[in-house]
């Protein structure tokens, strides 16, 4: 039998290279020994993007993308497909665990040094998975063609329409009618269903081909490449499998516990996940009292309406800057491998300003994301302009003072 | 780790320092907090007897069907065709779509009357439960009634019967002016079965969701425990 399979498994690598794959991203690929819980959450992206690929193409099956069927068909999953609630539920409280696994993994990424040379690119993909994902989640937020899906949805289109010059008919070209219509709805589905997460499963294989071609990090910032035993493994690295998937089984047991408790407990997510005014359909007459976009956006979305003044001498609207700044938001994280400046990669042997800056950053984003999901007061848009400006600075600044600030001395060895 | 744990609470926290929304309920500081049963299922039976009897001769359940219901409620099948479908006409299979239609609802009501499958879902059960309690004479409105939760509302009173009538003091609050059949705790029982109908309409699945969620959990618990001793054992290779 053993025979008959390594017969077969040469006649497959001749003409296709299994094995040669397997060993170099998993059976042999070196991955640090010691790393900490921040590491698991790329893993469990893997696993959520799976759940979001498998629970969408059941939906898919049972949802119209008509103006006129989309609201009660999402009904008619809920109530009439077997199991649809569940798989509607596991899509939308995995869209939620989508971001916020993104996030964390983002974090990591930024405490840890995970874009320093040679990394820039892995991040760079990584970065254009989080915008893409941003786009995915918008696209499949309309779909169920809610009041708050439609209404949200227009603020967000209004955005384009901003632009000084193209953004009118810009506007239009996006949504394929002069309104947000049942054309909108079905081009949006398209790009939902197909577009994007071809896309993102694309780019899911780019960061991850570049990631082993660079080799993972870890939490000190120690190249284990320097050191090898006289097999040619890193010193302070293990095979990939079986030692770091057999490690990621129990965090990922630990996140389908979470995971389920909410889609069986807490679908709603206390009103954070399916939110209130989505159970009614979608009416162009009645603008909900208080638009506010999922929590995952919320951030953004707050620093876009923190933005209450234009620069009238160009011509710019208060509107158009917001979406500029809300832009560079998401723009200025693409460049963050070039505006660290710092000898060590990782936040414990940086200095005090990197770290000073990690937890202004960190603090902003959060208080950006609790201001976006309440409606607007004086005292509120002062605190979300100064966490703005907070979210920036620590990135801006970042050339300077990773350039002069002291930092400690790397170990050699993990 | 304990330490990074420590530093996002707190950065969490902070958010919460800021001063909480304005009130959801209208005139009232807040809603009565009510969670809706919806395991208990002679008051789901109850509920719908209301519902039939004070509801639906304005508001459809246009997304639910009349034998998921019956399956649901445990419904002897000629009681569901002979006292609660009563048209020859409607299937079983079709969807409790009865009630005004919307322009006789506006004509005569000033306002359309919503379907309310999913009511509990778009207001919250806390909201619908109070919003049935606070109901007041109102000389100036057209239907002679208005309600604290929902200011203008063009319902009319119509548990006013079961109720009595109330009124508004001069410091706003409610005051009870005439009793109605039923007494202050039997129709506050009476509107929890109610709301428990409307949120079983909501989302019929919930009951078997919530009672079936455990053993998915009671699985992943197992799968991990057992996935971590496994790694315990890879893990003593690399140590």
């Amino acid at each position: 039998m053993n025979k008959q399979n390594n017969s077969f498994m040469s006649w497959l690598d001749k003409r296709f290279p299994v094995t040669e794959n397997l060993e170099r991203h998993l059976t042999k690929h070196p991955v640090p020994k010691k790393v900490n819980f921040f590491y698991i959450f790329g893993a469990l992206l893997m696993v959520i993007f799976m759940v979001q690929v498998i629970t969408g193409i059941w939906l898919m099956m049972f949802y119209t993308n008509t103006e006129e069927g989309a609201f009660a068909s999402v009904e008619y999953i809920m109530r009439d497909v077997e199991y649809g609630w569940l798989m509607r539920y596991m899509h939308s409280t995995g869209a939620s665990a989508f971001f916020f696994l993104m996030y964390f993994h983002m974090f990591r990424g930024l405490l840890y040094g995970s874009y320093q040379k040679p990394k820039e690119l892995v991040w760079l993909f990584g970065c254009f998975l989080l915008f893409l994902l941003m786009a995915e989640g918008f696209l499949g937020y309309v779909l169920p063609w809610g009041q708050m899906s439609y209404w949200a949805a227009n603020v967000i289109l209004s955005l384009f329409g901003a632009i000084p010059v193209i953004g009118p008919d810009l506007q239009v070209w996006i949504q394929g009618d002069y309104v947000l219509s049942g054309a909108t709805l079905s081009r949006f589905f398209a790009l939902h269903v197909v577009v994007v997460p071809l896309l993102m499963i694309a780019l899911v294989v780019f960061h991850i081909f570049a990631l082993h071609e660079v080799g993972a990090g870890n939490p000190e910032g120690v190249d284990i490449e320097k050191h090898r035993d006289e097999k040619g493994m890193p010193l302070d690295g293990a095979p990939f499998h079986p030692y770091k998937t057999f490690s990621a089984l129990p965090a990922i047991g630990i996140f389908f516990v979470i995971f389920f408790s909410i889609v069986f407990f807490a679908p709603e997510g206390g009103g954070y996940f399916l939110e209130k005014p989505n159970f009614e359909e979608a009416n162009f007459l009645k603008t909900p009292e208080h638009i506010a976009p999922v929590w995952y956006y919320a951030p953004f979305y707050s620093i876009l309406r923190a933005i209450t003044f234009g620069i009238p001498l160009l011509g710019i609207t208060s509107k158009f800057l917001g979406f500029i700044i809300f832009a560079a938001s998401i723009a200025i994280l693409f460049v963050v491998p070039w505006l660290d400046r710092s000898k060590v990669q990782s936040i414990r042997y940086k200095g005090m300003y990197s770290k000073i800056g990690m937890i202004l950053f960190a603090a902003s984003f959060i208080t950006l994301g609790y201001l976006g999901t309440k409606p607007v007061n004086e005292l509120r848009t002062l605190i979300a302009q100064i966490c703005t400006l907070f979210y920036f600075l620590p990135l801006i600044l970042m050339p300077i003072y990773t350039k002069y600030e002291k930092t400690l001395e790397v170990p050699e060895r993990l | 780790m304990i330490r990074s744990f420590t530093l996002l609470l707190l950065i969490a926290f902070c958010g919460k320092l800021f001063p909480a929304g304005d009130s959801e309920c209208g005139a009232l500081e807040s809603c009565i907090d009510y969670k809706a049963d919806v395991h208990d299922l002679f008051s789901l039976q109850r509920g719908l007897g209301l519902y039939m009897n004070y509801c639906s001769s304005c508001h459809s359940l246009e997304y639910l069907r009349w034998n998921r219901l019956q399956k649901d409620l445990d419904i002897p099948k000629n009681i569901l065709r002979e006292d609660l479908i009563l048209n020859p006409n409607i299937k079983n299979s079709d969807y409790m779509t009865f009630g005004l239609n919307s322009d006789d609802s506006t004509a005569w009501l000033g306002a359309y009357a919503p379907d309310l499958t999913l009511r509990t879902r778009v207001r919250g059960e806390s909201w619908v439960y109070t919003y049935l309690q606070s109901f007041y004479e109102d000389a100036s409105r057209p239907l002679g009634s208005n309600n604290l939760v929902l200011q203008g509302s063009s319902m009319p009173h119509v548990l006013s019967s079961l109720q009595g009538r109330q009124q508004l003091n001069n410091k706003g609050e409610l005051v009870k002016v005439s009793e109605g059949k039923l007494s202050e705790q039997e129709f506050d029982n009476a509107m929890q079965d109610l709301v428990n109908f409307l949120a079983y309409a909501a989302e019929p699945i919930r009951s078997e969701r919530e009672k079936n969620g455990i053993f998915v959990i009671l699985f992943f618990v197992i799968f991990t425990a057992v996935m971590w001793l496994l790694n315990r054992e890879y893990s003593k290779d690399i140590k």
